[in-house]
């Protein structure tokens, strides 16, 4: 551009400058509005859509599909098309291309027009440039898996606390017991007949800090016959998970610490009014997170009898069924009652079930083992099981 | 009485002549595409004032950062607000600075006198995506660490320095707690400070210039 050029540009700007506004108030009166908006929609967005929980960063657990952030999905698709040998090229070289281009745009192009009608091929390639990017992310939206299964993420602490009450029941109980009060291990291959000392007591809450609880579930106590469960030690547990079953045992037997009120009401088996039938949904299951699918489970000592759900707890195992409607002669309540019978020894091996336990367990048999709450009110209890003092009413 | 502090206070600071530079000049007649930058100003303050929020309870350690995000999000009184603004202020303002640089470009404004403000536009473009990457990390959740992970990849894939970068970028040969200190240092100092620099100077090259207008056919 020349000094002529320049000066004719310059006079042009005084002129539309002449017939403009005024900055304040009319261009600050646009800005403030759009800002404004910005505001509305910003904590529109914090109130409504919230920021997505995600677990605990786990560099064991190499599973996980990576995601940019959105803006740079673009780059990332483009990087599939510049494979092994010439990744580089989708690495480096176009970046830097693209980064100069941008930066000395004012230093190559030099022409003094400034409408789109005489910048016709600057203004196609950047076009070009800017679909590309938006296909290029689209395309990386419509091809990203989505996420093996949306994880639970506990967040809160008595969220935790209940994830790590299950999954302490799952991975724990066969060997710890289902209060952590330990004892003759049976039944579990490898730690037949070892005696654990109870981890419910002041001394390991005293003496064992969080971190050590996490690093000993982590990668277990070989010395001891623990096995690792961190997900980088060959185990299952994800750090999130650890994190949980620490939480849970730190809240439900160390005296210092105070159950969160929800987690107590939410763990408990619910009480049974008068009459009422149990069902699995709400009475049985808790009891067989708690005390039972720890070895019943797949891939342990257990005459292939599975309880991780209605149907398996009714169906499977080689003695089965363990579980038969009406009959309080069923294996599961002689078990229970610590007979020994052809189908196994007394359940749970190491210690009883409370009294009033197994007595739930008596009342959903006899009422009819229902599998959902709504079914189970359709139910009526034997005679047997009702005060004596409340004579039956006949159906009206 | 007021206008007597006025003036006292005028005549030491100026107020007058900031007044008639600033804000009582003529600009010429423009569109609501004009509105961007302003929109993108205000974007980075609403990132900077929630970001100190965040820097109050947020600890940039491997073993305390989830958890700290965590009672930021549960414990702490309109934490969820505040990091809730900043995480979706963090997208706008990445898509507010590039169709800003995208109006200037379409609209030719980029052209004399106005080549060092586009300079500044693309550093400032660079530096917000750099917000953008350093601040995707603090989280430390599953999606931050792999997604800086594969982020701090692809600069080592670069011929004959590569390796070298990745090994800055996470100070180390794997993302660690050294690399949580660099991207949260990088976040909350160096990148605002650069981009506070940046930013004075293009506005006052804005105001000094004044802003482009709509050019017209033949122009």
């Amino acid at each position: 551009m020349n000094e002529e050029q320049k000066k004719e540009l310059i006079e042009k700007y005084k002129a539309e400058k002449a017939k403009g506004v005024k900055f304040w108030p009319d261009i600050i009166y646009k800005d403030l509005l759009v800002s404004f908006a910005l505001f509305i929609l910003l904590v529109g967005l914090a109130i409504f859509v919230g920021v997505a929980n995600e677990p605990p960063a786990d560099p064991s657990d190499s599973s996980y599909i990576p995601r940019p952030e959105w803006y740079f999905l673009f780059l990332f698709e483009l990087l599939k098309y510049f494979p092994g040998q010439i990744e580089w090229i989708g690495t480096t070289v176009l970046p830097t291309i693209a980064v100069l281009a941008l930066l000395l745009l004012p230093f190559y192009d030099r022409s003094p027009f400034r409408h789109w009608r005489k910048r016709r091929l600057g203004v196609t390639i950047m076009s070009v440039v800017v679909v590309g990017m938006v296909a290029l992310t689209i395309m990386a939206v419509a091809t990203t898996p989505p996420a093996a299964e949306e994880e639970v993420v506990a967040a809160t602490l008595p969220e935790q606390i209940l994830l790590g009450e299950e999954l302490y029941g799952v991975h724990c109980v066969e060997c710890h017991g289902a209060e952590g009060e330990g004892g003759e291990i049976t039944g579990v291959e490898g730690l037949e007949g070892v005696v654990l000392d109870p981890i419910n007591a002041r001394d390991v809450m005293y003496t064992f800090t969080d971190e050590t609880l996490f690093n000993i579930i982590d990668y277990g106590q070989p010395d001891l016959g623990m096995p690792p469960f961190g997900l980088g030690y060959g185990g299952e547990l994800r750090r999130g998970d650890i994190i949980a079953v620490v939480n849970f045992m730190r809240y439900t037997w160390d005296d210092r610490a105070e159950l969160p009120q929800e987690v107590a009401q939410a763990s408990a088996v619910p009480a049974l009014a008068e009459g009422e039938v149990p069902s699995y949904e709400v009475h049985i299951q808790p009891m067989i997170k708690r005390y039972c699918v720890s070895c019943h489970r797949p891939g342990k000592k257990n005459n292939n009898y599975l309880m991780r759900d209605y149907n398996e707890i009714m169906t499977t195992g080689d003695h089965a069924p363990n579980v038969v409607a009406g009959d309080l002669g069923s294996n599961t309540i002689r078990m229970l009652h610590r007979e020994e019978i052809e189908a196994g020894g007394p359940m749970p091996p190491t210690k009883a079930l409370k009294p009033e336990l197994i007595l739930i367990w008596e009342k959903w048999i006899a009422g009819g083992a229902p599998n959902t709450a709504a079914e189970a009110a359709g139910l009526t209890l034997p005679a047997e099981f009702l005060p004596v003092e409340a004579t039956p009413t006949a159906a009206p | 009485m007021a206008e007597r502090v006025f003036t006292w206070l005028d005549e030491r600071l100026g107020l007058t002549a900031i007044y008639n530079t600033v804000l009582d000049r003529k600009v010429p007649k423009v569109n609501w595409w004009y509105t961007l930058g302003s929109a993108s100003l205000f974007l980075f303050v609403i990132q900077a004032v929630t970001g100190m929020f965040l820097t109050v309870y947020y600890v940039p350690s491997p073993d305390h950062a989830y958890d700290s995000v965590q009672y930021i999000m549960n414990g702490v009184a309109f934490g969820w607000l505040i990091r809730g603004i900043h995480h979706w202020g963090a997208s706008l303002m990445v898509l507010f600075v590039f169709i800003h640089m995208l109006r200037t470009f379409f609209f030719g404004a980029y052209k004399y006198p106005r080549e060092v403000t586009w300079l500044t536009g693309v550093f400032l473009l660079l530096t917000t995506l750099g917000m953008g990457f350093t601040g995707y990390l603090l989280p430390w959740n599953q999606r931050a660490y792999w997604a800086t992970t594969v982020g701090t990849e692809i600069p080592g894939t670069a011929p004959f320095i590569g390796s070298f970068i990745e090994r800055i970028l996470r100070g180390g040969t794997d993302l660690s707690a050294v690399t949580l200190a660099r991207f949260f240092a990088v976040h909350i100092w160096f990148l605002p400070a650069i981009i506070l620099l940046l930013i004075a100077v293009h506005m006052y090259l804005v105001i000094r210039l004044g802003i482009s207008n709509i050019p017209k056919e033949g122009e």
